[in-house]
């Protein structure tokens, strides 16, 4: 197993982090599959929904609208849930979050928990919140049930065990099993299957995410392809819904647009298997579905993000589509970024969650190639994000560098005062041009300026500069 | 209070964040809409044959009936949980279940059982069987609603899905199945309503199609006319 620490929760170093998913075999090539798989499928889905750039568009101008009113569309949504009979609570950030879905579980006297996927209650680390408090806490999507088993983060916003063989998913699941399991994934899956049927069947509470939740009805919208999300609302008696604050659309007739970009962008589908719209609690009579309803709507930031330029992040709708767009994504994997969210939104919203001091590289794991953005269902500018991030990092006195500044000082003298600059460019052709006039190439810069050529070579200056070349030959000819 | 605080806060946010709108360009009302074209009925079983179902065209319920006996037998269902729907009455599923020996778990007999016992029952059974509220021919998907005899664990607990849906259910698009919902009230929403795309699956061990991980493996549509 490689040396990546896959457990933490706070953030690694992503150059070494990084260096260590290239060097796996195993995961590169996972990776290598995603480009083959995903990319013509989904392309082949996109081709059957015509003027998908304007089905984009809408789905992108919603959210726009929707967020210059946010606070509107929250307490319309609030209202709406109250008329359906469910409860709703405010958390201004996780550990609030946390505590009210405690005080919810422990007011029932609940002992065991099942939960659909949902990042956010990765974000939030609830199930670390419920374990301490000895609440037994299943996760039920077949990969997080696998790194749930295996202590891992999620390397993936739609596929959490991408980063896991089938060898590895076989060993891991034949510790629940007592036996060993054969590395066939039928088997695997059915094994899961029966596993997790015993845990729904005696669960009291089930925890789910929000893909949607629609203002004027009070629904919210589950998305899986499983059908755990189903199965963790269908038979717990308490249902807890957790939703990040701009998962809300105003109107029923909005949710069409999303699903339709959605399952595109996330699998190469027309729609997911199963796309639930709950409201409220089961009704009189009704003999499944939760008997009691509680959503959760948290902050956790992103009301500081909402009033910032960066705002246009909050359009995400967690598909996982720039991931494996994403070129760097498919060379290093979803752990490097060390954050929840991996790829180039991770790449985005993990700084801006966390402080961009602890994920100065982020910004910077990017080629800026606009893949992500032209694979973005809402169409975020996301290389233009990570640019004004970069932007961002100068003004950032926790990484300022009196080293860096001193150089670019100097670097600005120079270039002010021609003569300066004359004598540097001679100085450079008589030291490293002539010591170079051959390979013409530096592999190894000294110091810190190492971390240029640690991946690529740097050009030696010319032997002769170009202005010694025009005057003494350029010019006649 | 921290209600007050937290909205007030979105609220100054909301303004703030005015100054970065993104410039958006407009969009004319149709788009999106893609509907089916032909007969709903070639599209609607192409389609569910598509995502891993199997579509089976029949010219009336006798026949519905007939083929249900093959499903029933691949199934090898001893026990069916069944909505309770006009189109499976005028089918007389529940005679015919009776004729077969097959234990059908009526909406009544489980509401006598204590909550327990109730989800035991309902997580033995060998198929399940019902109908739509819509079809929606462009996707293969059919739209269940929930409600007292229609329970949403018949489409989801076992193995084997059987769904019966006649020509007049299925929609081309998905915004049309949108517009029942609204055309029904959305006062009287169901308490859940599921699109179903398929059987289920998973792409979590090297994203490679494993089905059946949670709800049903096997997904069947008897597209009835």
């Amino acid at each position: 197993m490689p040396k990546t620490d896959y457990i933490r929760e706070t953030h690694h170093e992503f150059l070494d982090a990084s260096a260590d998913a290239l060097a796996n075999q195993g995961l590169q090539q996972i990776l290598g599959r995603l480009g083959d798989s995903l990319g013509k499928k989904n392309r082949e889905a996109w081709e059957q929904l015509p003027n998908s750039d304007l089905v984009r568009e809408r789905a992108r101008t919603i959210k726009d609208e929707t967020l210059a009113e946010l606070d509107k569309h929250l307490e319309t949504l609030e209202r709406s849930v109250l008329a359906r009979g469910g409860k709703v609570y405010f958390a201004d950030d996780g550990e609030e979050a946390c505590r009210q879905v405690i005080d919810i579980i422990q007011a029932k006297g609940a002992k065991k928990v099942v939960k659909s996927k949902s990042m956010t209650t990765e974000e939030i680390h609830l199930n670390h919140a419920l374990e301490v408090l000895g609440i037994e806490t299943v996760e039920t999507d077949l990969g997080e049930y696998i790194i749930q088993l295996a202590g891992h983060r999620p390397s993936h916003i739609v596929g959490p065990a991408l980063h896991l063989s089938a060898k590895e998913v076989a060993e891991i699941l034949s510790m629940p099993a007592g036996e060993t399991l054969p590395v066939e994934r039928e088997v695997l899956a059915g094994f899961a299957r029966k596993q997790l049927r015993m845990n729904f069947a005696q669960a009291d509470v089930g925890i789910s995410g929000v893909n949607f939740a629609v203002a004027e009805t009070g629904t919210i919208v589950l998305i899986s392809n499983e059908g755990n999300a189903r199965l963790t609302t269908a038979l717990p008696k308490t249902h807890i819904a957790i939703m990040g604050m701009e998962k809300v659309i105003p109107k029923l007739a909005d949710l069409p647009y999303f699903l339709k970009v959605l399952a595109r962008a996330a699998t190469g589908q027309k729609l997911s298997v199963y796309t639930s719209l709950i409201t409220g609690a089961r009704h009189e009579g009704e003999l499944d579905g939760a008997e009691e309803f509680h959503l959760i709507i948290l902050d956790n930031g992103r009301s500081k993000i909402l009033g910032s330029p960066l705002r246009e992040s909050l359009f995400c709708i967690r598909c996982g589509a720039c991931l494996n767009a994403c070129p760097i994504y498919r060379s290093v994997g979803g752990h490097a970024y060390g954050g929840v969210y991996a790829g180039p939104i991770g790449a985005v919203l993990t700084p801006l969650y966390d402080g961009l001091a602890a994920n100065k590289h982020l910004p910077h794991a990017s080629s800026l190639c606009g893949a992500c953005q032209a694979a973005c269902p809402v169409k975020i500018q996301i290389p233009e994000m990570l640019i004004q991030l970069r932007e961002q990092m100068h003004h950032e006195p926790a990484l300022k560098s009196p080293l860096e500044s001193l150089a670019y000082r100097m670097w600005a003298i120079t270039l002010r005062r021609p003569w300066m600059y004359r004598l540097g460019s001679w100085l450079a052709s008589r030291t490293l041009g002539w010591w170079k006039q051959n390979d013409r190439w530096l592999k190894r810069l000294p110091g810190k300026l190492h971390g240029w050529t640690q991946k690529r070579d740097f050009p030696a200056p010319a032997p002769t500069r170009f202005r010694d070349w025009w005057d003494k030959e350029g010019k006649q000819s | 209070m921290s209600r007050e605080s937290f909205l007030s806060r979105v609220r100054q946010a909301a303004q703030a964040g005015r100054a970065f709108r993104v410039h958006l360009q407009p969009v004319p009302p149709d788009v999106g809409y893609v509907g089916a074209n032909g007969d709903l009925c070639d599209k609607m079983a192409e389609e569910v044959d598509a995502v891993g179902g199997r579509a089976f065209r029949v010219p009336d319920l006798l026949a519905a009936r007939e083929l249900l006996v093959t499903l029933l037998e691949e199934a090898s269902a001893k026990s069916a949980l069944c909505w309770e729907h006009d189109l499976l009455t005028r089918l007389g599923l529940v005679e015919f279940l009776q004729s077969r020996g097959i234990v059908r778990h009526s909406y009544e007999s489980l509401s006598k059982l204590e909550f327990p016992s109730q989800r035991q029952s309902m997580l033995a059974c060998d198929i399940g069987i019902s109908s739509v509220d819509c079809a929606i021919a462009e996707t293969g998907t059919l739209m269940v609603c929930s409600r007292p005899g229609q329970e949403r664990v018949a489409s989801l607990l076992p193995p084997m899905h059987v769904a019966i849906v006649e020509r007049q259910q299925i929609v081309p698009d998905l915004i049309d199945a949108f517009a029942i919902l609204h055309q029904r009230g959305l006062e009287n929403l169901p308490s859940n309503t599921t699109l179903i795309t398929g059987p289920s699956k998973t792409g979590d061990i090297e994203l490679q199609l494993t089905t059946g991980v949670h709800g049903p493996k096997h997904w069947r549509v008897i597209l009835v006319g």
